[in-house]
């Protein structure tokens, strides 16, 4: 294969994951939220949320395979899990190691949520949003296209809705249990109130 | 047939609440073994359960064993129920029978730490009762929020424990890790004091309850709290006449009885039971005939649904609906179309998907209101409503009447 196409792809499926995990912890937060994308049933949004995380995981294979065999960088098969094991720009491919390494252990125990502590599972799937800055800095140190042009436009804008996102599902968060009752009475007193009948589903 | 013989029972005021008093009439705590003494006189617990005691205490003892940790016991004492003041009444008139309760079966367990929770109020005549003793373990007082769900068991653990006082999933069980991850026992006040009895010899005290009463007496609402034999005709713990509707037994997760059925129903009687009668938290409320009970347990079921822990989903949204449409009910207009089918609907929908039985006990309380008051309900679709007293009956705190 032409060694340009591998670097090529390599620069494509990194951009492309980069903007999937966007739209993962978008859709992960929507999911914590318990909100709704118009016209979805719920359950869609969290299955949304495993595959394209899986989709990003894939895309994040290609990058990694092409970024080792790719003859023009020295970066030995080892970088692909241990930091700063890269000859080329070592520092830059260590965080991009980093956040691979984040998401096998997320991708891994969210697989076997079932069998282990939800804590343990809980505290890992937190790493994400350690994940996510990482993989923007990986971008900006080790990618040759995020200097300019319609690269950076795309990752900047990236990094303005995880932003975006996290503050508005900070913003959103519920109260703690014992003062949920209250609001949960008014809610129904007022729909029965409007005269909309007393089934007014709070969550949708 | 058994006549009920109320009187003040394990509320006797002679010789006052302090220790002099209780040591002349009840004498010193022997050093029998709690178990034992349950399990000879089949003590239930009176916290609203009625599980055998002695079962309860073995089952503690085993957890402690098994897990090599001295086990933790708390006297609850919260009393969460409004219509409910016996433990109150318990803990003012006779604390040194609970404190009595508590260290035999602390001493019977292999405990080390002893905890005693009640409402802040009564905290102060506690320690001065407290410092009055000799024992050989340290209690420790607990202050209890003016929550219903404060005297649950896990939420009793969980306030212990420093967190909020909200249930918590009954997954380990309390008695296996319970406060400080520890085995944990919680006794309600009114089965430790009467297992302090039963320690002494004293095997009919396990035959009697303590019941707070509420009824209206020449226009004025009475409650008191009487030392009732088990198996006492309810007519004999409270008038039933034509001035009655209906008798709330248990609390706010009890039932309603028309005053028919009342009258001829006693407590904790073999039929009882069949017929849906428990004592629960020992409450029975004559309801005047002159009040409306649909409005009343609206009134209670919006409280209840106010003090939902808002942990569970099916609570959390379920009891408020439920409560709209109750008080949509208690007005005397057309019923809106399918309310009452809705109505049901929710109440199944809500059963048994709690982390406690908050939910469970309101679906009951609201399914026995739907029964009892049929008749009452035809007559507010029909725009009337045979109530003439607007005014409130059943206590329920924070909630504007």
């Amino acid at each position: 294969m032409n060694g340009a196409a591998m670097w090529y792809l390599n620069r494509a499926s990194g951009i492309v994951a980069l903007v999937l995990m966007t739209a993962v912890i978008v859709l992960g937060v929507v999911v914590r939220r318990q909100g709704r994308l118009p016209g979805l049933p719920r359950f869609v949004l969290v299955g949304l949320h495993r595959n394209v995380s899986l989709l990003s995981a894939l895309f994040l294979v290609v990058h990694v395979t092409t970024a080792v065999l790719d003859p023009f960088v020295d970066i030995g098969p080892a970088a692909a899990v241990v930091p700063f094991a890269s000859n080329w720009r070592p520092a830059a491919v260590a965080l991009g190691t980093l956040a691979v390494d984040l998401l096998v252990l997320i991708v891994v125990t969210s697989l076997v949520r079932g069998r282990i502590p939800i804590v343990l599972w809980r505290v890992v799937h937190w790493s994400a949003y350690l994940l996510w800055p990482l993989a923007f800095l990986h971008a900006v140190a080790a990618g040759s296209d995020v200097r300019s042009g319609w690269a950076l436009a795309v990752v900047l804008v990236c990094a303005g809705v995880v932003a975006g996102t996290a503050v508005v599902g900070w913003l959103l968060r519920p109260p703690p249990a014992a003062d949920r009752a209250p609001a949960a009475m008014a809610s129904i007193v007022s729909g029965a109130g409007r005269g909309s009948g007393v089934a007014v589903f709070r969550n949708g | 047939m058994i006549t009920a013989c109320l009187g003040p029972g394990i509320l006797d005021p002679s010789g006052g609440p302090g220790l002099a008093g209780h040591l002349a009439r009840y004498g010193s705590l022997p050093a029998a073994d709690a178990v034992q003494a349950a399990e000879r006189c089949g003590l239930h617990g009176r916290g609203g359960a009625g599980f055998p005691v002695a079962t309860k205490l073995r089952s503690v003892l085993a957890a402690s064993r098994a897990s090599g940790r001295r086990p933790v016991v708390v006297a609850n004492g919260a009393e969460g129920e409004p219509a409910s003041a016996k433990d109150a009444v318990l803990l003012t008139r006779s604390p040194h029978l609970v404190l009595d309760g508590l260290q035999t079966v602390g001493r019977a367990l292999g405990a080390d730490t002893l905890i005693l929770a009640a409402a802040p109020a009564l905290l102060p005549a506690l320690e001065a009762r407290l410092a009055e003793r000799r024992d050989a373990l340290p209690v420790r007082l607990h202050p209890v929020a003016e929550r219903f769900l404060a005297g649950e068991r896990s939420a009793l653990v969980s306030s212990i424990d420093g967190g909020p006082p909200l249930p918590r999933a009954k997954v380990p069980p309390i008695r296996e890790r319970g406060v400080t991850k520890r085995p944990t026992l919680v006794q309600n006040v009114e089965t430790l004091a009467r297992l302090a009895l039963a320690v002494r010899g004293d095997t009919s005290a396990a035959g009697s309850t303590l019941v707070t009463r509420r009824e209206e007496i020449s226009g004025l609402v009475r409650v008191d709290v009487v030392d009732v034999p088990l198996g006492a005709p309810l007519a004999d713990v409270v008038r039933i006449d034509d001035g009655v509707g209906a008798v709330l037994v248990g609390g706010y997760h009890g039932i309603w009885l028309s005053a028919e059925v009342a009258s001829s129903v006693a407590l904790e009687a073999p039929g009882a039971a069949a017929a849906g009668v428990a004592l629960g938290a020992g409450v029975v409320a004559a309801l005047p005939a002159s009040r409306c009970g649909l409005r009343e347990t609206a009134r209670v079921v919006g409280y209840l649904a106010a003090e939902s822990a808002g942990q569970c989903g099916p609570c959390l949204n379920g009891l408020p609906r439920i409560a709209a449409a109750l008080d949509d009910l208690a007005r005397p207009a057309r019923m809106p179309t399918a309310m009452l089918e809705d109505l049901l609907r929710w109440c199944g929908l809500v059963r048994g998907r709690g982390a406690c039985s908050h939910p469970d006990g309101t679906v009951r309380l609201v399914r026995s209101a739907l029964e009892v008051f049929g008749a009452e309900l035809a007559i507010h679709d029909a725009g009337g409503c045979t109530a003439v007293d607007p005014a409130p009956f059943l206590p329920t705190p924070g909630s504007s009447p």
